[in-house]
């Protein structure tokens, strides 16, 4: 396919990373604002979008100003959110964990209810309906309609509770019914370790499909009735597995499961379709060509050696890449280097090549003009040169400019070989004459041409001039 | 009378050999003189940038020089001059040369000046580096041409 051959492995890896980031910014927020927030964002900056691209003015400037103020407002407002996200999670929770939903369930609260009822022998009768209605079964019972908790149903059993004695009806997450008193089991054949507790419980599972849990106020252990049989429930596994299988509960976990990993599955998807189409938009929508001139900068020369020459100082690239991109770059971000290491005195060559071109990411080499450089380099020697006054402009009538000394009258100069060799005089920078009435003093700077030639360190860069002036014999 | 004609005419020979043995002495002295210049060296006793020169004097040396003047003229004179000879006057516009001029040196001594003719684009600064024959550098006088 045509776009494929502009896609570099550089490009899949940045698309898969943020699409990753963005992910994981939905497994750890989901649940929280801040999720919505970032979708509320994410809308904006599309209806942003199209509001550019349909010419909205106001529209399109609206929404980026909120956009340009909505990432401070979502971390100040939503710092403590945020941070709990991040600091109850470990790195690698934060990386590539999946959170679980630490809901308890009301099974989890019956099964520890029950070992704690256990643990303390206090007895305690608990049953869990099934399709039946009872009704007409069970006798008394107060409602309660309480949501189910380990506290609530402790209490409940307390031995100073005026309703201990009774069952508790429990309707999916909330306690029905407490005091509750079921009917008798008549059965002749029950273990002698078994009371009345144990009695009612079997007393209702041979007239309904309920399940009834009994803790043995004497043994502090937990039996379970249903369908006229009374079993023993030697640890909280089994227990907890009769009650899921009781209420169908293990059916609807396995479909739970499979609508989080549905989610997750879907999540990644979006995550990754979204972040491609913010990459092509990015990076390859609305091609666009820029023509910039960078300076070429030259490294790893010789220090003896002396660039005296280059065929240009900067060259002009031709760069491509998305709208938004190109009006992004910085003349900074674009570096034009040529390397030196293998130079010689003399005349060079070198071919600019992409590998001599630092680009931002996804802006693209289209063409480099000139795509030859020609540098010369030189030996770089230090000359004493003398010094010359380089006066301008006319001196006032009548006047004559006698002599001149300037101090000092020779100085060091560090520079290429090949050009100090044909330098015999350096001269001041200009200095005016229009000013002159008499004999003086005054103070230049020279003009260093070349500007590839040093002022040897000791030496000065400004000279004094002395100048005698004299009237114009008539 | 015969003695005295015959003494004066003694004294007369006498007189004219003299004559001639000072005569015959008179040109080993000049060839001692001429040896004795001829190891002096050609020295410069004056060297200048002038408008122009009048009657072997430079008029108006300066170290500055309007273009309007038309002309600049480098002034040289050399005393002694032990033989006829050169002296060089090298013209160096910045530090392009811009003409090299010949002057013949005369014995015993010799003035002698170059110039230049001046147009718009001989503004900046010059220099004449004076040499004699041999290349030797003499001396090297620095001006500026302006407006």
């Amino acid at each position: 396919m045509p776009f494929l051959e502009f896609i570099r492995w550089q490009d899949i890896i940045d698309i898969l990373l943020n699409s990753y980031i963005l992910f994981r910014l939905y497994v750890l927020f989901r649940e929280t604002y801040v999720f919505r927030v970032l979708t509320g964002i994410a809308l904006l900056w599309i209806i942003q979008r199209i509001a550019v691209f349909f010419g909205l003015i106001l529209t399109s400037w609206v929404m980026q100003g909120i956009l340009a103020v909505v990432a401070l407002i979502i971390i100040i407002v939503f710092r403590n959110e945020i941070r709990s996200v991040l600091q109850a999670k470990n790195l690698r929770a934060i990386l590539w964990g999946f959170p679980q939903k630490s809901v308890p369930t009301t099974i989890q609260i019956i099964v520890e209810s029950v070992k704690a009822l256990s643990k303390r022998h206090i007895g305690a009768l608990i049953v869990l309906p099934s399709k039946e209605n009872l009704d007409d079964v069970v006798q008394g019972g107060i409602p309660l309609r309480g949501l189910i908790s380990k506290e609530m149903i402790t209490s409940i059993f307390w031995g100073d509770n005026p309703v201990h004695d009774g069952a508790i009806i429990i309707d999916e997450d909330r306690i029905d019914k407490v005091g509750v008193i079921l009917p008798l089991s008549y059965k002749s054949d029950l273990p002698a370790r078994y009371g009345t507790r144990h009695r009612a419980a079997l007393g209702l599972s041979e007239t309904t499909d309920a399940l009834v849990v009994v803790v043995s106020e004497e043994t502090g252990k937990v039996v379970v009735a249903k369908d006229s049989k009374i079993m023993d429930i030697p640890n909280n596994a089994m227990f907890t597995k009769i009650l899921q299988e009781h209420v169908g509960i293990h059916e609807e976990e396995n479909v739970y499961q499979q609508k989080e990993k549905f989610k997750m599955s879907i999540a990644a998807i979006i995550s990754v379709f979204f972040i491609t189409g913010i990459w092509f938009s990015f990076s390859k929508g609305l091609d666009t060509l820029i023509t910039l001139e960078i300076p070429v900068e030259y490294t790893n020369r010789n220090p003896g050696f002396e660039i005296v020459d280059a065929s240009v100082n900067a060259v002009r690239l031709n760069l491509g890449g998305s709208g938004a991109l190109i009006k992004s770059i910085q003349p900074e971000q674009i570096q034009v280097k040529l390397d030196l290491g293998n130079a010689v005195i003399g005349r060079n060559v070198f071919s600019i090549t992409q590998d001599s071109i630092t680009l931002p990411p996804g802006i693209f080499l289209r063409k480099v003009i000139p795509s030859v450089i020609e540098v010369t380099l030189d030996e770089t020697i230090k000359k004493e040169i003398p010094l010359q006054v380089d006066w301008v402009g006319e001196l006032p009538k009548g006047l004559i400019l006698s002599e001149v000394e300037i101090d000092p009258d020779k100085i060091e100069i560090i520079g290429g070989k090949r050009i100090l060799e044909n330098i015999s005089t350096l001269f001041t920078e200009k200095v005016h004459l229009d000013n002159l009435k008499g004999t003086g003093t005054i103070w230049a700077n020279l003009a260093l041409t070349p500007a590839a030639l040093k002022i040897a360190p000791g030496s000065k860069d400004k000279v004094r001039i002395v100048y005698v002036v004299n009237p114009r014999p008539k | 009378m015969c003695v005295r004609y015959k003494l004066l005419n003694f004294l007369f020979v006498l007189l004219c050999t003299n004559l001639v043995f000072v005569l015959q002495a008179f040109p080993q002295d000049n060839q001692s003189s001429n040896s004795n210049d001829a190891l002096k060296e050609l020295k410069m006793d004056r060297a200048v940038m002038c408008e122009e020169v009048k009657d072997l004097t430079p008029q108006n040396p300066a170290v500055v020089f309007s273009i309007k003047i038309g002309k600049v003229s480098c002034f040289t004179s050399f005393d002694p001059v032990p033989e006829k000879t050169f002296v060089y006057h090298k013209w160096f516009h910045r530090d392009d040369l811009s003409t090299t001029k010949r002057l013949t040196l005369q014995p015993p001594r010799w003035g002698t000046y170059s110039s230049i003719q001046l147009r718009e684009t001989d503004k900046g600064p010059w220099r004449v580096e004076i040499s004699d024959q041999k290349g030797h550098l003499l001396r090297i006088l620095r001006f500026s041409i302006t407006d």
